[in-house]
C-alpha cells in the first residue's frame, strides 16, 4: 500500500524580530522554531540535534531568556524578540564569550557551541555577579561531546570577567 | 489553525468549541517532544502561552495558589522546598523556561517530578469548563491510570493551589546530575499537626502516595523505629515496573531508602528546631 497523501498542513503568519530585524512569514503551524531559523531565515548558526530537550544545541533566547527552539513553535513567536548566535558579533567585531570560546580553545567540533555561548549570553545579561554554582546551573542543560567541559567553563569564567573589566 | 487566546474566557470558549481537535500547548516541552518523535501530528493548536493571568502566583485563604502557565523557573524561587527543588530538577535553564506546572499535571507522567511534589504537598487542581465552570478537586483523584486524568475534552487546566505552610522535602534518582528524567523520586510534606504525606514518581502508571505510610505517620513524633516500618510499608505500596532507566526491584527498594532519608532529615530538623521558610 503506497503512503496515504500527506495532509495539507495550515500556516499561519509569524511576525517577530530576529537579531534586530523585523520579518513575517507564513510558516505550517507545526514547524518548530528550530526549522523556521534555520530553513525559513537561512540562520543555520543554531542547531538541531536531540529534538528532545536533552542537549541544548539548538538554545536561543527569546524575549532575553534560553529557550529549546526545536520545542518552540515558530508560530509561537509572532510578535516575540529573538537573538541567535548570529545575532552576537558585531560585524567583525567578536562577542565576548565568543572570544572567549576561541581564546581557551573551547571548541573542538564546534557543533554544541552556538547553544553553550547562547546559554552563557543570558547568564551575563542576567547577573553581574556570578557563582561558580549560578554557572554550572545556567549550563547545565548544554551537551559537549568532545572537549570536555574544562576549556568551556574557563571560557565563560574569561568572558564574565573581560565584561566586568571593560 | 493555530488559534493564541490572550484571556482564560476566550481559551475556554476555543476549547469548547474545538474539544480534542486542537492540541493545548503551552511551553511545549512535551507536546512538541510527541511531535518530533512522529507520535502525534497536530495541525491544530491552542497555544494558552499569552494568556497573563495563567502566570500568576497568590496567597488566597491559607492556600498558595499558582497560574497553570507558571514555569519551572518561576516555581524554583518558591518558599515551598519540595515544589522549588523538584522544578530546579526539571531539564536546564531553557526547558525550565518552557515548561508550565500545568503542562506537568495535563500530561500527567508518572515521572512528572511536579506532580510528585504538588501530591506530597496535598494540592488541589482547578479545572474549567464554559459550559460549567471552575471545580477544584484533589490533585490524587485527578490522576486516573497511565496518562488518564479527570480532564475533560472542554475543560482547561487553570490553576494548582497547596495549602501554605507544610514543611517539605524532595529526592531524585536519576542517571546524570541535570536534564534529569526520575528514575524514582520522592516527595514528602509534613504539617503542623505533624500529618506526613508521601509521594513517589516512576513507581507506577501514575505518580503515587503511600496512604498506608501516611496513616502510620500521622500525628507521630518521627523516631528511627517509625521510620524504618514506614519505609518497609512504602516498599509494598508501590508497584514500579522494569524499563530502560532501571528495574522494579531496584526502584521498590530505593522508595524505602528516600522515604529514611527524608523522614530522617525531617526528624534531625525538628530536633534542631529548624522550619522550612
Amino acid at each position: 500500500m503506497p503512503d496515504p497523501t500527506p495532509m495539507e498542513i495550515p500556516m499561519t503568519q509569524v511576525a517577530c524580530t530576529v537579531n534586530g530585524e523585523t520579518f513575517t512569514r507564513d510558516v505550517p503551524v507545526d514547524m518548530p522554531l528550530l526549522e523556521f531559523l534555520r530553513d525559513v531565515l537561512g540562520l543555520t548558526g543554531t542547531k538541531g540535534a536531540c529534538l528532545e530537550g536533552e542537549c541544548g544545541s539548538c538554545t536561543v533566547l527569546v524575549d532575553g531568556e534560553t529557550i529549546n527552539s526545536c520545542l518552540m513553535l515558530a508560530a509561537q513567536v509572532n510578535e516575540r524578540n529573538i537573538t541567535t548566535i548570529e545575532g552576537l558579533a558585531a560585524g567583525s567585531e567578536l562577542d565576548v564569550i565568543q572570544d572567549s570560546f576561541v581564546a581557551t580553545g573551547a571548541a573542538q567540533c564546534g557543533y554544541c557551541t552556538p547553544g553553550l555561548i547562547m546559554s552563557a549570553r543570558a547568564l551575563l545579561n542576567d547577573q553581574p555577579e556570578i557563582s561558580e554554582s549560578d554557572l554550572l546551573t545556567a549550563m547545565e542543560g548544554n551537551i559537549c561531546r568532545c572537549t570536555g567541559y574544562a576549556s568551556i567553563i574557563e571560557a565563560v569564567k574569561r568572558a564574565h570577567r573581560e565584561s566586568q573589566s571593560a | 489553525m493555530f488559534h493564541q487566546p490572550t484571556t482564560f474566557e476566550q481559551a475556554l470558549e476555543l476549547r469548547r468549541a474545538l474539544g480534542t481537535d486542537a492540541t493545548v500547548i503551552n511551553g511545549g516541552t512535551d507536546v512538541v517532544v510527541a511531535m518530533n518523535h512522529g507520535a502525534i501530528h497536530p495541525q491544530c493548536f491552542l497555544d494558552v502561552s499569552r494568556i497573563r493571568s495563567l502566570r500568576k502566583v497568590e496567597r488566597q485563604n491559607g492556600h498558595v495558589v499558582m497560574g497553570a502557565g507558571v514555569t519551572f523557573s518561576e516555581l524554583g524561587k518558591m518558599h515551598f522546598r519540595a515544589l522549588r527543588e523538584a522544578s530546579l530538577s526539571v531539564g536546564g535553564p531553557a526547558i525550565r523556561n518552557m515548561g508550565t506546572i500545568g503542562g506537568n499535571i495535563a500530561t500527567a507522567s508518572p515521572a512528572g517530578d511536579g506532580c510528585v511534589a504538588l501530591l506530597a504537598m496535598n494540592a488541589e487542581v482547578q479545572l474549567a469548563s464554559k459550559a460549567r465552570g471552575d471545580r477544584w478537586m484533589p490533585l490524587v483523584d485527578y490522576f486516573i491510570d497511565y496518562r488518564k486524568t479527570a480532564l475533560a475534552d472542554d475543560e482547561l487546566i487553570h490553576a494548582v493551589r497547596v495549602p501554605h505552610n507544610p514543611r517539605s522535602r524532595w529526592y531524585k534518582i536519576g542517571k546524570r546530575g541535570a536534564v534529569n528524567i526520575s528514575l524514582v523520586c520522592c516527595a514528602i510534606s509534613q504539617n503542623e499537626n505533624k500529618k506526613t504525606e508521601l509521594a513517589f514518581g516512576c513507581v507506577g502508571p501514575i505518580p503515587k502516595i503511600t496512604p498506608k505510610a501516611s496513616a502510620l505517620l500521622a500525628g507521630e513524633e518521627l523516631t528511627p523505629e517509625l521510620i524504618n516500618d514506614a519505609a518497609n510499608l512504602v516498599t509494598h505500596e508501590v508497584s514500579p515496573i522494569d524499563d530502560q532507566r532501571g528495574t522494579a526491584t531496584y526502584r521498590r527498594a530505593m522508595c524505602g531508602t528516600l522515604t529514611k532519608r527524608l523522614l530522617t532529615q525531617l526528624m534531625k530538623d525538628d530536633a534542631k528546631g529548624d522550619a522550612d521558610a
